[in-house]
């Protein structure tokens, strides 16, 4: 920590003195930087730590730099109240052209932004207001008290500063509530919708911080230049502008920076040779997307993990764990449990589910009640994981009705249900896999909603606050859970069984009313599937229903106080256990497809590769929580 | 030359902003860094002026993005000229250091070129052919007192009133009202139909020629606008051909003229064009067609390589020099580069200001006309009408 | 009236060229999951090798076209070899490799053909066709033709050839497909090439239309990408409806909002694609998390 004060204070001094060894020409180029370091600071925290592609970053750019010039030129304001209302109007762009995020993403999302920009472009072009293509020159200088900003050397301190507060925000942002949520998103949005995360709110979020960086920045440049033309915003621009946050690292705000000025610098000092530069930044981008994803700025971790691997080699790796393993689960405190007959928590009313005439679930009627936990069986495609989904919110019900503690949430959205108290675990994990082990269980603690990020804006002591709070109780979540030495790896670097329990404990962090567990002891070892059994009775105990869909007959038949079973898509019996084993429905559905015992189920791959579309997903409706192989066998019955 | 200063302020910028903990602990041990710091940054003044040695003179141009021909063209224009004078020994004994600077058609690279220029203590500068990148340098060059010649011919130029800034040509106002002139008072025309694109050019062309028209009493059929990108003008068009227009007046730049000029005649359109310089271009004629363009009226101050014994004899270095034919532009920046050169040599080799007034009272007798810079700094107010005839531009008779 | 249509045929004309680049979109993307942006910029490098075999080594105008779609196809599999680490990965990453790449080629365009550009003169000097006063360029009939056939080839390879076959099958499922004995990389390669050649053949027919330059693929590859996503990404007719689709709509945009017409096509496309992210012949799939 004292290192990296010092180090801090270090580069704050040398940015102050920066000045006094640079010329003038230097000084402007420098000041350019700037201007594409905050630039770049808002791509990275809607691409890279949000995972909105936004290809429309140079038009809010020009949209705070034009705002700027037309109210400065044409309506007689002053240059700071028009940089407010530039940099508002530019958010509210940024919140426009944010509102495709919530119908598609990923490369569509890409296509449809950068058609925006164009047309924000052509708009310039044309309308008399903006001076068609001539631009809007005269714009005034800005003015600070006993501060002479026509100074290129004192803009630069005027640049510095803002830049300065507009990273320490952003990395306020990333490292908080806010920005743990956007990362969770980024990860995986259903999992992050799952645990209360409002996945709408939050990807307008993305962009209203884009825009906020854009329209700074497109104030400073429209105060620096003093003139504002279309070519300014082009298109080329935008690519360059996405070079510098690809080489610099899209997911670390401080490699976005690097690479604006690193680009910037480069590009000038190349400037005479524009189109072997051109060659070279397009060739540095393909190796990048190709051999460091993550920029320069991950090529520290890469070159650490690269030397440990090296050091420890493969063979040694289990010495390391032994230092670090899991320990034992500490049991919740019991509660009294409910009278068995109060009404249900969970009531499902003759649901179906339609697949493009495939029927997933036929006419399903089921209830739950309070302090249960109910085993869901039958076999492979038989609609379980259709159930919970249509229970969790991920798939609205072709007909039918759910209701969830006296409600109904048929209709409701993954995130609603979840704050309302249902959580879930998936079938093929969905950790946050670029978040660490209390990351993960921080998102899922953190209940305070979307609307709150005002504080960020006005009350910043209440964020830290709220935060240590939470990092208290995921400090307790993560040691009730044994994890406690696993809190700062990457969930993808553990062993399977710990990545289970992991995904336990991140859907116990809500501290859940009802709790549906997906086949959690898939790729269990059996002393890892005793384990599961006492966490699930201690979960029931403190007062959590349970539903768990398992494979594994005997921890069902140990756990379960009801089962329902499945088969093509109907329930066919329900009952004890015993009872159920017995039916001889149940016996035929089984014959054939393997008998009432253990089956010995394939170690699942823990994150499979997005499969290549042939037709492709829904861009902006969420693909249904499944592995591929099982659903699509689900689907296909 | 004199260099731009930097004022000294008499207090050091305070941070007011609220900022979060870390911030402040930075910001106050930068504040105290820079208050043991004597004075604000700033180059040091030294009027020293370069008295000996050669004389640096910049030509910016687009190098590359979607203006590079025009950038190349004019690029070897001034150098034809730069290198002629060269050869007779330079100005005063000096030789003249010619340096391209690539703008890629970009203002905001235009500003980092004209602080390089500053710094690297430029006489003189020449280029750019868009108006935009030449604007947003403008006031950096005017305030350390660089004169710039510049081949845009945007009306814009003229009004950013800068005493350092000179067009190597005439404005679209000069074109255009030459143009109207020949087509409503000599041909007799009174159904004029207008397409223009809605680029910086443009723009121009169609403000100029519009306002030159009315003042002659003729509206035109219909105005349509196009986008610089545009590909198909199919509905453009077929609105003129249903206007039965006498003649149609194009304000677009080379290839997209080309491109109109050709689906126009596809379309059954069979009215002449009219237009600017970027009509009298091989381009141009290339891009359309030779039978497409013909009878195309054209109003530039330099029609052909034929038209005088001076244009046939750079004609002739063009072609020796770089094994190309010389077209328009390359003799705009020729001339631009000859008056500014003639400029330094009857000034003794000055810079700035003593430069600027030397080249306003210099007499140039060029290949686009006679140049007398008024105050705006424009120097040719004067366009002939040519006519392309078997693909090539000649003459009106 | 007569305005409307040949407002409407000067659309469908481009409209047909954007459609053979969607063409070559979709089928990359459908067999190999590769969102390539370099697209347009592959057929800009196919339209300068054409005007070049066409112009400078005065081969017959198709002979011309045949060499320049071997070419760079050819080039096509350089450009997925180096590609190859990111098919099937990050849809995000992906996109931004291929920018990059493009970038890259317009800079060796530059490198190699200059900056100006070069006009290129119509094989089928013709004069065009009127029907009822709507004319109708002989070309653009032979450029909608040869998008047909092409269309029609497409079709026909991907249902009726072994090798086609193949390649729907590794579509589908990349990792059954090489259990059942295809060799997948080969498959892709040769999808990628197909792609390529797709490029080039919209790229030279252009040439005579408008004008080579590098900054051609910017013109072509936005507009055939969003034709792409209207007609659904990965559909073959859709990739033709949407081609026609975005050159109708721009062509009247034009007519109708002058020099705003980029903003307004934009704005449409957007609307349309926010009302059916998946497109007109998209599918929405049942499951693939």
């Amino acid at each position: 920590m004292k290192f990296r004060a010092a180090t801090l204070g270090a580069l704050a001094v040398a940015a102050w003195l920066l000045p006094y060894g640079l010329g003038s020409y230097s000084i402007h180029v420098v000041n350019i930087a700037l201007i594409y370091a905050l630039l770049a600071i808002g791509m990275g925290l809607a691409m890279g730590v949000s995972g909105q592609i936004n290809l429309a970053q140079v038009a809010f750019f020009g949209v705070g730099a034009y705002t700027l010039a037309i109210l400065t030129t044409d309506r007689g304001y002053g240059f700071w109240a028009a940089a407010v209302v530039a940099v508002l109007a530019t958010v509210a762009t940024g919140l426009f052209v944010g509102v495709p995020a919530l119908r598609m993403q990923s490369h569509y999302l890409g296509i449809v932004t950068l058609g925006l920009a164009l047309g924000f472009i052509n708009w310039i072009t044309n309308a008399s207001v903006t001076g068609g293509a001539d631009g809007i020159s005269g714009i005034p200088l800005p003015t600070l008290p006993g501060i002479d900003l026509s100074s290129e050397y004192l803009y630069y301190y005027l640049e510095l500063v803002v830049c300065a507060l507009g990273l320490g925000f952003g990395l306020f942002v990333v490292r908080t509530s806010l920005g743990r949520r956007l990362r969770a998103m980024r990860d995986d949005s259903l999992a992050a919708g799952a645990m209360g995360a409002e996945i709408p709110l939050l990807r307008m979020t993305a962009f209203l911080l884009a825009s906020l960086y854009g329209g700074l920045a497109g104030v400073l440049y429209a105060g620096l230049i003093r003139y504002v033309a279309p070519e300014t915003f082009s298109i080329g621009n935008m690519f360059i502008l996405l070079a510098m946050v690809i080489i610099g690292g899209r997911r670390s705000l401080v490699g976005c920076v690097v690479g604006a000025i690193g680009l910037t610098l480069v590009r000038e000092w190349l400037s005479d040779f524009s189109t072997y530069a051109q060659l070279g930044y397009g060739v540095v981008v393909v190796l990048m997307v190709v051999f460091a994803p993550t920029g320069l700025a991950g090529i520290p971790s890469r070159a650490k993990e690269f030397v440990n691997r090296r050091r420890h080699g493969h063979g040694r790796r289990a010495e390391a764990d032994d230092r670090a393993r899991l320990r034992p689960f500490q049991p919740y405190e019991a509660v009294e449990r409910p009278s068995s007959t109060a009404e249900p928590l969970l009531d499902i009313r003759s649901v179906t589910k339609d697949f493009r005439g495939l029927r997933a679930l036929d006419d399903v009627s089921l209830t739950v009640a309070p302090g249960e936990i109910r085993g869901i069986v039958g076999p492979n495609g038989s609609g379980k994981t259709t159930l919970f989904n249509v229970i969790s919110g991920f798939y609205r019900a072709t007909s039918g009705q759910v209701r969830f503690a006296g409600r109904t949430t048929t209709t409701a959205r993954p995130y609603t249900l979840s704050l309302l108290g249902v959580a879930r675990t998936f079938q093929n994990l969905r950790l946050f896999g670029q978040l660490t082990v209390r990351e993960n269980i921080l998102v899922a603690l953190d209940r305070t909603r979307t609307h709150t990020i005002w504080q960020y804006a006005l009350w910043q002591p209440g964020v830290v606050r709220r935060e240590r709070r939470l990092r208290r109780r995921a400090q307790e979540l993560l040691e009730r859970f044994g994890l406690a030495d696993f809190a700062e790896s990457a969930p993808g670097s553990l062993p399977y069984g710990i990545q289970r329990r992991i995904e336990i404990a991140r859907a116990m962090a809500a501290r859940p009313r009802l709790l549906l567990l997906d086949e959690p002891a898939a790729g269990l070892n059996g002393e890892e599937v005793g384990q599961l059994a006492g966490i699930v009775r201690s979960i029931r105990d403190s007062g959590t229903t349970v539903v768990l869909i398992e494979h594994n007959m005997g921890l069902v038949m140990s756990l379960c106080e009801r089962v329902t079973v499945l088969s093509g898509g109907g329930v066919i019996a329900e009952g004890t256990p015993a009872e159920v084993v017995a039916a001889p429905e149940v016996i035929e559905a089984y014959l054939g497809d393997s008998a009432l015992a253990d089956v010995p189920r394939p170690q699942p791959v823990p994150a499979p590769a997005p499969a290549p579309a042939p037709a492709p997903e829904p861009p902006g409706g969420s693909p249904p929580p499944a592995s591929p192989p099982s659903a699509s066998k689900e689907a296909s019955r | 030359m004199t260099r731009s200063s930097t004022p000294r302020p008499r207090t050091v910028p305070r941070a007011t902003a609220r900022v979060t903990t870390r911030a402040a602990v930075c910001t106050a041990a930068a504040l105290a860094a820079a208050l043991t710091a004597c004075s604000a940054p700033g180059e040091s003044d030294d009027d020293t002026k370069a008295s000996s040695g050669p004389i640096k003179v910049a030509v910016v141009n687009a190098q590359s993005g979607q203006l590079s021909s025009l950038g190349d063209w004019e690029y070897k224009g001034a150098k034809l000229a730069v290198d002629e004078w060269n050869e007779k020994g330079g100005v005063d004994g000096r030789k003249i250091q010619l340096k391209l600077f690539d703008d890629q058609g970009d203002p905001t690279t235009g500003t980092n070129i004209a602080r390089r220029l500053v710094s690297d203590k430029y006489v003189a500068m020449i280029g750019t052919a868009e108006s935009a990148v030449t604007i947003a340098m403008g006031p950096v060059l005017q305030q350390a007192k660089i004169p710039n010649i510049t081949s845009g011919q945007s009306d814009g130029l003229v009004a950013l009133k800068s005493p350092y800034l000179f067009l190597n040509g005439p404005t679209s106002t000069t074109y255009d009202s030459t143009l109207a002139q020949y087509l409503v008072k000599d041909k007799g025309h009174k159904k004029i139909a207008m397409i223009t694109n809605n680029g910086s050019f443009g723009k121009g062309e169609h403000d100029a020629f519009l306002k030159a028209v009315k003042d002659l009493g003729v509206t035109p059929t219909t105005d349509q606008v196009v986008t610089t990108d545009q590909k198909e003008f199919s509905a453009a068009l077929t609105k003129i051909r249903s206007t039965k227009p006498e003649v149609i007046f194009i304000g677009s730049e080379e290839v997209e003229a080309g491109l109109i000029v050709k689906q126009a005649r596809d379309l059954g359109i069979t009215a002449p064009f009219a237009g600017a310089a970027p009509q009298g271009t091989p381009v141009f004629i290339d891009t359309a067609g030779k039978a497409a363009v013909e009878g195309t009226i054209v109003s530039s101050p330099y029609l052909s390589n034929d038209v005088s014994a001076a244009s046939k004899k750079f004609a002739a270095a063009y072609q020796d020099a770089y094994g190309k034919e010389a077209e328009l532009h390359g003799a705009k920046a020729y001339d631009g580069a000859n008056i500014l050169l003639t400029a330094l040599k009857t000034s003794n080799g000055a810079s700035g200001e003593e430069l600027a007034d030397a080249i306003r009272d210099t007499r140039y007798k060029g290949l686009l006309g006679d140049f007398r810079y008024d105050e705006s700094g424009v120097g040719i107010t004067k366009t002939t009408i040519g006519v392309i005839r078997d693909g090539e531009l000649v003459p009106q008779q | 009236m007569q305005e409307t249509l040949q407002t409407l045929v000067g659309g469908l004309s481009l409209g047909a060229v954007y459609a053979l680049v969607a063409m070559g979109f979709s089928l990359v993307y459908r067999t190999m999951g590769l969102v390539n942006f370099a697209h347009a910029d592959i057929a800009m490098i196919g339209a300068y090798a054409a005007s070049t075999f066409y112009l400078t080594h005065r081969l017959p105008f198709a002979v011309a076209m045949v060499v320049a779609i071997a070419v760079t196809a050819a080039i096509g599999l350089v450009i997925e070899r180096v590609l190859r680490p990111l098919e099937n990965k990050d849809f995000d990453l992906m996109l931004i490799g291929t920018i990059g790449f493009g970038i890259v080629l317009q800079a060796v365009a530059i490198l190699i053909w200059g900056t100006t550009g070069r006009a290129v003169r119509s094989p089928l000097p013709a004069a065009p066709l009127d029907l009822f006063g709507v004319r109708v360029r002989t070309y653009d009939l032979l450029v909608m033709a040869v998008a047909a056939l092409a269309v029609l080839g497409l079709a026909w390879f991907l249902a009726r050839t072994k090798r086609g076959a193949a390649m729907q099958a590794v579509a589908m499922d990349h990792e059954a497909a090489t259990a059942v004995g295809i060799d997948v990389g080969r498959s892709n390669a040769l999808a990628f090439s197909i792609g390529a050649g797709l490029a080039a053949l919209a790229g030279g027919l252009v040439g005579p239309m408008l004008y080579v330059d590098a900054s051609l693929g910017g013109a072509l590859g936005i507009k055939g990408f969003a034709a792409a996503m209207l007609g659904g990404f990965g559909s073959i007719p859709g990739a033709v409806v949407g081609g026609l689709a975005i050159g109708v709509l721009d062509s009247y945009a034009a007519g109708h909002f002058q020099g705003y017409s980029v903003l307004v096509t934009f704005l449409v496309f957007t609307a349309a694609i926010m009302i059916r992210p998946m497109g007109v012949f998209g599918e929405r799939t049942v499951s693939r998390a």
